[in-house]
């Protein structure tokens, strides 16, 4: 679907991505993550062709995207940038129709094709409901619904988002992944984001893509790759990782970092931050179980939580349909 | 749920009628017809009152027949002398609203006006040279024209390095504007009192004596680009998208931009060397058609109709508010844009954003 081959860009003088090859498979849900500044957003920006590489090529379906027609690539490539500017007053409707650009030219300004995508898009997206409120009075969650809307409404075979789950709310950020999962599994689009939690990553990435200093360190499932020896390589960050109690996906618990954190139980057993423990030296039983609790339970019922105002079941659900 | 219970969208999004003549199809949006078609009603009017109000007064049914070519006495006061500067107030009017759309979509901002970021200074510096070296006076107006166009290459080639980006082509703008009037000012200091005169009056604005010749000339040019405004119209849809949204629906946002803001330019240069540094009808006109139309960006065809009503009411109230002596229409269009400004400033962002 996506690759890229010998990618280097960056911004002014800054080199980010020196070199870059990697193949990202289609009819998935991709996630990459890296620690800030690793350049994940960078890679996700060349990709979808809004950063112009330096040197090296992003291939879309195997032809070099620079070649093809900017609007060629809009229909089969949709973009979500990280704080798109919500233009002031315009309508939920009118914005998602903006979608439909690559399908449209001055002299031919709507079809009958337009209008079904902008229907379906937003039926998609759970905005239908919103199509005659001006986007600037939205809450973000609604927002962010929204543009992914208009992504939609491109009718596009893949759809890259750079971190559309930052500056929501938990249970907003789990309605925004249930929503890219169903594109995946329901609709079969290939579906690549950026996302800065590793948890939200590990349970809905078919196929992950940790990154470092501009460079790819590992690729593959979420069970077969996310391990605390990677999470440390990645993030410098001791962790143990453990399997969900919800999916079975690995949960990341980060180790005790200051002694005085430590609550009734087993807090003697974790040493202290700058010692480095062993993977092995953290995870005494007791730590582990009462450590998942504190983090399972917002796992749990903040979709219940989060279902309140906009749809409850869906957002509920889904943990449990995940569950393999 | 609620997607199934609305009907599709088949006719456009909502507030908007489609046209469909074979393979074209365009969107209107309803409030801007019945904007349009309100302010054609009272530009009618105001050119009525317009060729009728003055010394002599001509009654409205004879300015009428005089219109018809039945041969009235009064066809000489109203064919020849007020109908002309009329019709050149309403296409002046026009051009500004068309350019003060087109420049403030791509500053996305309401204070960007061609007399804000410079293409008015620089009109009027230029003229102002003609004016005060003994030039001909067939050349004040092509001088204006390659002033005001000078100042938009300079303006370009200062803010097109980041891609026009909207506050530094507005902060550019103003840098340029402030150059050239202090230019202007020494030019004017160092002139010859007559000639500084006239060159005052040039830089207020005035549409007394002009007539036909400039007319033409506006209409030729707004002509000439009626393609590349009917795609104008089109591209301001898109023109509030943030480059990265614009990119990934397919768009060259700053080819489109340098487009739109180059036509912007074009047009204001070739009016204000017509009819003279006319201020604010061009910041005024595209703002109070956005919020008559209450359309998240200003509408082309509605600003240029309230464009070419303010300049004629101006142009109106200038020549008989103190008669028999004579405002420069700059003058009044100025004292409804002063107010206008401070109303923008007070009302701000009430709207949480």
């Amino acid at each position: 679907m996506l690759s890229t081959r010998d990618l280097v860009a960056g911004y002014d003088e800054r080199t980010v991505l020196d070199g870059l090859d990697l193949d990202l498979p289609a009819d998935a849900f991709t996630v990459i993550v890296g620690p800030n500044a690793c350049g994940k957003s960078t890679l996700l920006r060349t990709m979808a062709r809004l950063l112009t590489p330096r040197r090296g090529t992003v291939l879309l379906d195997g032809a070099a995207i620079r070649d093809l027609p900017t609007r060629e690539v809009a229909r089969r490539l949709g973009v979500l940038p990280q704080s798109p500017l919500v233009p002031e007053g315009v309508t939920v409707a009118d914005l998602v129709g903006r979608g439909r650009q690559p399908y449209q030219r001055w002299w031919r300004q709507w079809s009958a094709d337009d209008g079904a995508a902008v229907d379906r898009a937003m039926a998609l997206a759970d905005v239908a409901g919103l199509a005659d409120r001006p986007v600037d009075t939205l809450s973000g969650g609604q927002r962010q619904r929204v543009w992914i809307a208009m992504t939609l409404a491109q009718d596009t075979d893949a759809l890259l988002l750079d971190e559309p789950t930052t500056f929501l709310d938990l249970a907003h950020q789990v309605e925004v992944l249930d929503l890219l999962h169903r594109l995946r599994a329901e609709r079969g689009r290939t579906v690549v984001a950026v996302l800065h939690d590793l948890n939200q990553a590990a349970r809905y990435a078919d196929h992950l893509v940790a990154m470092r200093s501009g460079a790819v360190v590992a690729t593959g499932a979420p069970r077969e790759i996310l391990t605390a020896d990677l999470v440390r390589e990645v993030f410098g960050l001791d962790c143990v990782v453990v399997p969900c109690p919800v999916t079975g996906a690995p949960l990341v618990v980060p180790g005790l970092t200051c002694p005085s954190l430590a609550g009734p139980t087993g807090a003697a057993a974790v040493p202290a931050p700058a010692a480095v423990p062993a993977p092995a030296a953290v995870p005494a039983p007791a730590t582990g179980d009462s450590v998942v609790a504190g983090a399972g339970n917002p796992a749990t019922t903040s979709p219940a939580e989060a279902g309140a105002p906009a749809h409850p079941a869906p957002a509920a659900t889904t943990p449990v349909a995940r569950h393999p | 749920m609620t997607a199934l219970t609305r009907p599709t969208r088949t006719a456009g999004l909502p507030g908007r009628t489609l046209l469909r003549l074979g393979p074209v199809s365009l969107q209107v949006r309803r409030r801007a017809v019945l904007v349009g078609v309100v302010t054609t009603g009272l530009l009618l009017v105001a050119g009525v009152l317009s060729l009728s109000l003055g010394t002599p007064y001509v009654a409205t049914p004879d300015v009428l027949r005089a219109l018809s070519g039945a041969g009235t006495p009064y066809d000489l006061v109203v064919l020849d002398l007020r109908l002309p500067r009329l019709v050149l107030a309403a296409a002046a009017g026009a051009a500004f609203g068309v350019a003060g759309t087109l420049i403030q979509s791509v500053a996305r901002n309401p204070l960007a006006s061609p007399d804000i970021i410079g293409i008015t200074q620089g009109a009027g510096l230029a003229a102002t040279i003609a004016l005060t070296s003994g030039a001909a006076a067939v050349l004040v107006a092509p001088s204006a024209l390659l002033g005001g166009l000078a100042a938009a290459v300079l303006l370009l080639a200062l803010g097109a390095r980041h891609g026009l980006a909207a506050q530094r082509f507005v902060l550019a703008g103003v840098a340029v504007a402030f150059a050239l009037r202090a230019v202007t000012e020494v030019v004017l200091l160092t002139a010859d009192p007559i000639d500084g005169l006239r060159a005052q009056i040039w830089l207020i604005g005035t549409l007394a004596g002009k007539g036909w010749t400039e007319t033409v000339w506006i209409a030729a040019t707004l002509a000439v680009l009626l393609p590349v405004l009917a795609w104008a119209g089109w591209a301001l849809n898109s023109s509030a998208l943030d480059d990265d949204t614009a990119r990934g629906i397919g768009l060259r946002p700053v080819a489109r931009r340098i487009g739109l803001a180059g036509t912007g330019v074009v047009v204001a240069a070739m009016v204000t060397a017509q009819v003279g540094a006319v201020d604010f009808v061009a910041l005024v006109a595209p703002q109070l058609a956005r919020r008559l139309v209450r359309a998240e960006r200003p509408p082309m065809v509605c600003a240029a109709l309230v464009g070419a009503l303010l300049l004629v009411l101006a142009d109106l109230a200038g020549r008989r508010l103190f008669a028999p002596t004579q405002l420069p229409a700059g003058v009044l269009t100025a004292a409804i844009g002063g107010p206008y400004l401070m109303f923008l400033l007070l009302r701000g962002r009430r709207r949480p954003s």
